[in-house]
C-alpha cells in the first residue's frame, strides 16, 4: 500500500523547525548518514534507517534519486528479529525441565527462571531472521507537509525520531484539529479552540 | 495541549465534519460548489461506521451496503450517532479518486487516484520513475486539497453566524429520514 500502488493508505505531517540553507546537499548528506544499515549478517536486534522507495535494497540513493521535482521521497525502513511468544515459552520449559533433572530439584527460583528466560531469548533471537517492513515518505518542500504510508501510531513514533534524527526537524499529525489551525486564518484560533461538539438531533 | 488529548478532546470535529459531508452530498444530489474551484462530486457508499459516547457508553455500528441502502446508518444518525469512518467518491471534472477517509484522525485509506494514461508506462528509467512518481504524488495531493477545501468551506460555516441555520437543515435531514 504504498507510493507507487494502485491504492494507497497515508496520513499527513506537517514539518515545523527551521530548513538549513544549501538544503539539498544537507539533505543528502544526511540521509546517507541515516542510510539503512542491514542486520542479516550479525546479530543486531533491530536496525532502521532510509532505502529508496524504488528498492528496499537501495541504500545508496545514486543519482540522488530521493530527490524528485521538489519532493524528498523516501521509504523508511525497520527490520527487527522478533522471537514469537509461543517459541519463547516453548524453549523456556525445555530448559526449565533440563536443568531440574540436571540438579534434581523439584522448583526453580523465579530470579533462577527469569535467568533461563533472558539466555533463551537472546539464543532465539540471535537465530530469527530479521523481519522487514518498508513505510514510504514524500515530503512536498514547497508547502512543508509530509505524506506517510503507514497509520500505525507506533510506525509514526518510529518515523518522528528518525527524521528529527536525520534533518534536526519535528513532525506534527496533522488530525483534524491541526489541520483545521492551518486551514484557517489566526484570527479564527480562538474560536476554533472553544468550539464544542453540536447536537445533530 | 499535546497530540492525545487534542486527539481525544476534539474528535468530534472531523467527525461532524464528515457527518455534514454527508448531508451536504444528499441535499444537492451528490454536488458540492467549492469556492474557488466550483462544483465537484462527493457520494457516499458501501461502508460506513458511526460511533456515540465515550469511554463505557461508546458505542459503534458498522453498516455496509449499496447507496440507497444505507438504513441502518440512517437509523445510527438519529441515534445521536457521528460519522467516524466512510468509504467517498470524489469527482472532479474527469477525474475520480475514491478513499476511506477515518474522521477522528484523518487517516486517508485505500486511496484510489484517477486511471491516467502514463499508468500504463512501466520502464525502470529513472527519468520514467521519477515522472511516475511526480504524477502519482500530484494525484494523491489533489485529493488532499479537494478534502483540506471542503474542511474549510465547513469550518468557516461552522464558525459563523450562518452555522445555526445549517444545524436546522441538518436537523431536518436526520428527521426526513424517519
Amino acid at each position: 500500500m504504498g507510493l507507487l500502488a494502485n491504492s494507497g493508505t497515508f496520513v499527513r505531517f506537517a514539518v515545523e523547525g527551521e530548513m538549513p540553507e544549501n538544503f539539498w546537499e544537507f539533505a543528502a548528506a544526511r540521509i546517507a548518514a541515516n542510510a539503512f544499515k542491514d542486520i542479516d549478517d550479525n546479530f543486531e536486534e533491530y536496525s532502521i534507517g532510509w532505502v529508496s522507495v524504488m528498492n528496499m535494497f537501495d541504500a545508496q540513493f545514486a543519482f540522488a534519486s530521493h530527490a524528485v521535482g521538489d519532493y524528498i521521497v523516501l521509504s523508511m525502513r525497520i527490520d527487527e528479529r522478533k522471537v514469537p511468544a509461543s517459541i519463547l515459552k516453548k524453549f523456556c520449559m525445555k530448559e526449565e525441565e533440563r536443568v531440574k533433572r540436571e540438579k534434581q530439584i523439584p522448583k526453580l527460583s523465579r530470579g533462577h527462571r527469569l535467568e533461563i528466560k533472558e539466555s533463551i531469548k537472546l539464543m532465539l533471537t540471535k537465530k530469527a531472521a530479521p523481519m522487514p517492513a518498508v513505510y514510504d515518505l514524500c515530503w512536498n518542500l514547497a508547502n512543508n507537509t509530509v505524506l506517510f504510508f503507514s497509520t500505525s501510531s507506533t510506525v509514526h513514533a518510529a518515523l518522528e525520531d528518525l527524521f528529527k534524527e536525520t534533518f534536526g526537524l519535528h513532525l506534527a499529525l496533522q488530525v483534524p484539529y491541526m489541520a483545521a489551525a492551518n486551514l484557517l486564518h489566526p484570527s479564527q484560533e480562538p474560536a476554533l479552540a472553544g468550539m464544542e461538539a453540536s447536537i445533530f438531533l | 495541549m499535546d497530540l492525545v488529548d487534542i486527539i481525544a478532546e476534539k474528535r468530534f470535529l472531523g467527525q461532524e465534519f464528515l457527518t455534514w459531508l454527508w448531508f451536504k452530498s444528499e441535499i444537492r444530489g451528490g454536488a458540492i460548489d467549492l469556492p474557488g474551484i466550483g462544483d465537484i462530486s462527493v457520494v457516499f457508499e458501501k461502508h460506513m461506521l458511526l460511533e456515540y459516547g465515550e469511554g463505557e457508553f461508546h458505542e459503534k455500528i458498522i453498516c455496509q451496503g449499496l447507496q440507497a441502502e444505507l438504513n441502518e446508518a440512517r437509523t445510527g444518525l438519529r441515534m445521536g450517532k457521528k460519522l467516524e469512518q466512510a468509504r467517498i467518491v470524489l469527482g472532479r471534472g474527469e477525474y475520480e479518486w475514491l478513499m476511506t477517509l477515518k474522521a477522528s484522525v484523518f487517516d486517508f485509506k485505500s486511496v484510489k487516484t484517477p486511471k491516467t494514461m502514463a499508468t500504463k508506462e512501466e520502464s525502470d528509467e529513472p527519468a520514467a520513475v521519477e515522472a511516475r512518481l511526480l504524477e502519482k504524488i500530484g494525484l494523491y495531493e489533489q485529493a488532499l486539497q479537494l478534502i483540506d477545501e471542503l474542511f474549510r468551506l465547513y469550518l468557516n460555516l461552522r464558525l459563523s453566524a450562518e452555522w445555526e441555520r445549517e444545524l436546522t437543515l441538518i436537523r431536518e435531514w436526520v428527521r426526513a429520514k424517519e
